[in-house]
């Protein structure tokens, strides 16, 4: 017959076991633009979320962008190849995912937009 | 102007209603009175009345574009199309909750019309429960976020729709995903309503059986229709990234499909009962939490939703739940033992225990990926975990529940009569030739060689189960009569099979469009071809298309006969802020799946290019399994609880 609570306690484990091993080798720091530059020289893939300023650079047809991230108090260089979300412009608050290199960079992997909060516009014109 | 006097009286009067019925329906219950539980249960039709009454008033504000109420300005213009005007109903966070209250109201109605035969004390309980949960919303909706403020100064045009979501997706995708989070509220009202009346018999399980599979099959739907959404204009070449707001609509649903499984264990052999009630209870409050991760952003998503005072409302409202729940489990936990013989290990209960187990252990996963950033907010440095922390801790666990999705079906009820190898023969052989065809084809990842044979595994048990069911009416001597006899007999279960058939063709097409998906970027020239996969796409040229409201970039690709027209529009009224257009080529095999990222000086144009293989089985495969959740389930209601026999015969009893 079913020992309920042994199969329960086996499973669990091996989630637990599983969680564990998982999102320690994964699981990245979540950073401001000022925490990311409190915190240099930092190491290891990061996650940064900031406004992008006006300064966008796009060559080559737009598959490789610069721009300035910024928060409320400091800002950073963040270098980018790859196709960008649809809503990336100026103003747009964006999650930048990489790392920071040592001309002081940040070499981005991934580029999230903050989707429309809404359907209006008017989170836009701000 | 009218409309929103009337519209704030309907709700104000729906709230009412709705506590009117909270009170009397357990007062009535608990007494036992036959005619104020009748009041209390039209009290409660009543609040569905008002709560369609306001709804109707919405929609008739935002189709004849009454700018007066802040919320039709927000939300629509006059030069949306009429659809999208009519969907920004649910497009809102207030609309949406007026919606969802509809739902609720609706369904809720229509699980008490039929709840005679529960007793009356058990429907007056589910009855004050559903109008507790609809005055929750009603709060809501009158005091913090109303669908019919009024502006100050009435303006000459509404704000409009974000071009992302001008899409016929939002037509069907929000509404189906929010329609299938209400209605996990009528499992969970029932169960509460058995719990309060002390019962732990089955009869709450019967009488909801079709809610609670109507919830599963919403939320089914809703899942697949977000991720087709999400690959047909997003333009990233996925379809799932497991952002918060995704995992929040999969865990309920993991924790249903646990539940329309044990719930099967509790109808045949009395056992899990007090199972059965927490799953119902957790796949609620799954659906609470979910709402207040999704509407109080916090913690950090793709999706950000529009800061409002709504996110503390929820919070409170899933304190509440969680008590309630909670002190109603341990207060009748004495009453929920098994009264059924212990099962076997090696026993289809059995297996839906250690389906249940493993599906739950997949939620853990979720949930602990999704809350990570609050909690380790709260003692240090925010961490987020991205798609690797999830495809590695719940990657095993879904194999593990394929495993038993092929073996499971096959293993009779209490227990294991003939030698169980036969039976699994036919899955065995499925799995180990698969194997070796990927093995022999230079396949070496461990993932797919797992996944994609575990997949062909599992349907092989459904179309093995299919071919016994035509030898059955052969045996029985044929003819279309007993065909149809056989299947109308049995469809719940040839129905949950198709779904089971369903699913291992979504599992396919996620395994071979993750594994195998490939990407190339390429910068070409007008004339110059780019080869991914095999697939030669040629570049044609691209113009420039004036609209009325933004401009288009079109590139043309050849492939082979076919001309694909990414695109990118722009829009100079919203800052420039510019649209794709993916280009997709569908098959079968793979989609070609181009997107275009700009053009530059020199007449060159920058592509991505994906090619994608099996992702129209994803789609294929949820209309499988939504199809068998319709046959299974189409028809007069029957009796739940089917007599197994003393002597089961063959190792598939009946399901």
């Amino acid at each position: 017959m079913i020992r309920w609570g042994v199969v329960m306690t086996v499973v669990a484990a091996c989630v637990g076991y599983l969680v564990y091993s998982a999102s320690g080798g994964s699981a990245e720091y979540y950073l401001t633009v000022s925490e990311l530059r409190a915190q240099q020289p930092a190491s290891g893939v990061v996650r940064v979320a900031g406004v992008v300023q006006p300064d966008v650079q796009r060559t080559d047809g737009g598959l490789h962008v610069r721009f300035t991230e910024k928060d409320t108090t400091s800002s950073v260089m963040v270098d980018y190849t790859g196709a960008l979300p649809d809503i990336f412009r100026p103003g747009i608050t964006v999650v930048a995912e990489g790392r920071l290199g040592p001309d002081g960079v940040f070499h981005a992997s991934t580029l999230l937009a903050k989707c429309p909060s809404r359907f209006s516009t008017s989170t836009y014109t701000q | 102007m009218i409309l929103a006097f009337l519209g704030s009286g309907a709700l104000l009067a729906g709230l009412v209603m709705a506590v009117f019925s909270v009170l009397l329906s357990f007062w009535a219950g608990w007494s036992e009175n036959r005619v104020m539980i009748q009041v209390g249960r039209r009290a409660f039709y009543a609040t569905a009345a008002m709560i369609l009454f306001a709804s109707v008033l919405l929609e008739t504000a935002l189709l004849t574009h009454d700018f007066s109420l802040a919320y039709v300005t927000e939300h629509s213009d006059l030069s949306t199309p009429i659809a999208l005007v009519a969907a920004a109903f649910y497009g809102g966070q207030e609309g949406s909750l007026l919606y969802w209250a509809l739902i609720l109201g609706l369904l809720g109605s229509a699980s008490l019309l039929a709840s005679a035969k529960l007793g009356l004390r058990q429907a007056a309980y589910a009855a004050g429960t559903m109008a507790a949960i609809l005055s929750f919303f009603l709060v809501v909706l009158v005091l913090v976020a109303s669908p019919f403020n009024l502006l100050q100064i009435t303006p000459p045009d509404g704000l409009g729709l974000n071009p992302v979501l001008r899409d016929g997706g939002m037509l069907i995708h929000p509404p189906v995903v929010l329609a299938g989070f209400a209605s996990f509220a009528i499992p969970f009202s029932f169960a509460a309503a058995a719990l309060l009346a002390g019962r732990s018999d089955a009869a709450w399980i019967a009488h909801t059986r079709r809610f609670a599979l109507v919830a599963w099959g919403l939320q089914s739907t809703g899942l697949v229709l977000g991720m087709w959404w999400a690959y047909h204009v997003l333009g990233w070449g996925g379809y799932w990234g497991w952002d918060p707001v995704e995992n929040v609509a999969l865990m309920p649903w993991l924790a249903t499909t646990a539940y329309l499984h044990s719930s099967q264990v509790q109808e045949r052999r009395g056992r899990l009962r007090g199972w059965n009630f927490g799953l119902v209870i957790l796949a609620f409050l799954l659906v609470v939490f979910g709402t207040f991760i999704v509407r109080s952003g916090i913690v950090p998503s793709v999706h950000t939703f529009a800061v409002s005072a709504i996110g503390p409302w929820f919070l409170g409202f899933l304190g509440a739940c969680l008590l309630f729940s909670v002190g109603l489990l341990a207060l009748r936990a004495g009453g929920l033992k098994s009264h059924g013989e212990p099962a076997p290990a090696v026993s289809r209960e059995g297996a839906f225990a250690l389906q249940n187990v493993l599906l739950i252990g997949v939620v853990a996963v979720v949930m602990w990926g999704t809350i990570l950033p609050l909690v380790s907010g709260m003692v240090g440095q925010e961490r987020v975990v991205g798609a690797g922390y999830y495809e590695k801790a719940a990657g095993p666990l879904f194999a593990a529940i394929l495993a038993l999705m092929a073996a499971g079906p096959l293993v009779p009820w209490r227990r294991a009569g003939g030698p169980l190898w036969r039976s699994l023969r036919w899955p065995a052989a499925a799995f180990l030739i698969v194997l070796g065809v990927l093995f022999a084809a230079g396949v070496r990842s461990v993932p797919p060689l797992i996944g994609i044979p575990l997949a062909v595994a599992v349907a092989s048990t459904v179309l093995y189960e299919y071919v016994r069911g035509a030898g059955r009416w052969r045996n029985a001597g044929g003819g279309r009569r007993r065909a149809v006899g056989l299947l109308a007999r049995r469809r719940r279960r040839y129905g949950a099979y198709l779904a089971h058939l369903g699913l291992a063709v979504v599992v396919l097409g996620l395994a071979a469009s993750h594994f195998w998906q490939q990407e190339k970027d390429v910068t070409l020239a007008p004339g110059q071809q780019v080869s991914v996969a095999g697939y030669t796409l040629t570049y044609a040229g691209s113009e420039s298309r004036e609209l009325a409201d933004h401009t288009e970039l079109v590139a043309a690709m050849k492939l082979g006969s076919q001309t694909l027209e990414p695109a990118r529009a722009t829009y100079a009224g919203l800052g420039g802020q510019s649209l794709t257009h993916v280009a997709i080529s569908s098959s079968p095999i793979a989609d070609v799946y181009v997107v275009l990222a700009g053009t530059n000086g020199d007449g060159s144009a920058s592509f991505r290019v994906f090619v994608n293989p099996l992702v129209s089985w994803i789609w294929a495969g949820g209309a499988i399994i939504i199809l068998g959740v319709v046959l299974g389930n189409a028809g007069a209601l029957r009796s739940a609880a089917e007599p197994v026999g003393v002597r089961v015969p063959s190792p598939v009893g009946a399901s």
